[in-house]
């Protein structure tokens, strides 16, 4: 059925003083092969030093987000028949490399950790379940999806510049509990990104909407965020 | 991560009023452009545009114009240098530079709209 060039960015920490691309063959044996169908072909049957993390390979644990073509996607849910060749496969721009396409993400989730992303309920707790209106259920649908792939964050041009800049990862993770009927941290949470670092580095570029591989649209998160900042100084 | 709590200033203003003062000039601008190009049809004799000058009514139109103009654009340099300057000493050198650079342009150009007289008709 073919073959398809992978061109991967390669970089061992102990070897090399700095990355360089290798180009490895993938065959295509089924129809429908992912991008990191290609990757496991690589690394499993002609080059087990190849570096990458995977883990559900159905999108959904976020562990294989990846520079494709220039775009942050999840190898795991790209078609391999809808990229042009060469596949260009590249670690996530902006990160601190590790070795080969995996890069060191405890910024990223340190930044995430800060947003305290868990419900901060009221007090006292109901003896049974928080109930919430299914409207207001309906407010977390296009936020509760995030899956912390970081394909947002790193393709953001404001992420680049500053290195102490929250992100549209951490700050779709702030809103998603801040528009919570059930959590009562909004102003505590709007406290920690009214800030250099915080929302207002964000200048609508885009380009995180286009990455995110959930669909989800972290700039109108930020937006909402903004809005919400500014009604509550003037 | 430390964030950076230090500033009183946190941005929500820049935010705001870079908006709202983009919208002012926008509006500003049209006028001045209808007035200039369409209404005066393109006569920009020196006599014809001093004595609106000269006039109190566009002495305030333009000194809006001057002061929104230099807001906005001294904003969006700040806001720029808030982007990429992460240096705390470079960052305040810059920022000083940015308000004394508007402050000058301002006290300037105010300077001009206020001296300015209709001019003696020519006998
Ligand atoms: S918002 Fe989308 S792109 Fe960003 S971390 Fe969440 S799932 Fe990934």
């Amino acid at each position: 059925m073919g073959k398809v060039t992978f061109t991967i960015l390669r970089f061992d920490p102990e070897k090399d003083k700095k990355p360089h691309y290798q180009d490895y063959e993938v065959e295509i044996r089924r129809p429908g092969m992912m991008v990191l169908d290609g990757l496991n072909q690589i690394r499993w049957e002609q080059d087990g030093t190849l570096a990458y993390r995977r883990s559900c390979r159905e999108g959904v644990c976020g562990s294989d987000a990846l520079n494709i073509n220039g775009v942050n996607r999840l190898g795991c849910i790209t078609h391999l028949e809808d990229l042009k060749t060469p596949v260009v496969i590249q670690p996530l721009p902006s990160m601190p490399l590790i070795k080969d396409l995996i890069v060191d993400l405890n910024d990223f989730q340190d930044k995430f950790f800060l947003c305290k992303p868990f419900l901060i309920p009221k007090k006292p707790l109901p003896d049974l379940e928080q109930l919430q209106s299914p409207e207001d259920r309906r407010k977390l649908d296009g936020l509760y999806e995030c899956i912390l792939c970081a394909s947002c964050s790193s393709s953001c041009p404001s992420y680049w510049a500053d290195p102490e800049y929250l992100g549209p990862s951490a700050l779709l993770n702030i809103w998603r509990f801040v528009v919570d009927s059930r959590d009562v941290g909004a102003d505590e949470r709007l406290q920690l990104l009214n800030d250099r670092h915080g929302v207002w580095r964000c200048h609508t570029i885009l380009n995180c909407i286009e990455a995110c591989p959930k669909g989800l649209n972290p700039t109108q998160a930020i937006g909402g965020l903004k809005k919400a900042l500014v009604s509550a100084k003037f | 991560m430390a964030l950076n709590f230090v500033s009183g200033r946190t941005g929500a203003f820049d935010w705001l009023f870079q908006r709202i003062s983009g919208v002012v000039l926008a509006l500003i601008l049209g006028l001045h452009f209808i007035i200039l190009h369409l209404i005066s049809g393109g006569e920009y004799e020196y006599e014809v545009i001093m004595t609106r000058l000269a006039n109190p009514s566009w002495k305030v139109f333009y000194f809006c114009f001057l002061f929104f103009a230099l807001y906005h654009a001294m904003n969006g340099a700040k806001i720029l240098i808030d982007d990429y300057i992460h240096h705390p000493r470079l960052r305040t050198l810059l920022l000083s530079l940015d308000w004394l650079l508007a402050i000058v342009l301002f006290l300037y150009g105010t300077l001009i709209i206020l001296m300015h007289q209709a001019p003696a008709v020519k006998g």
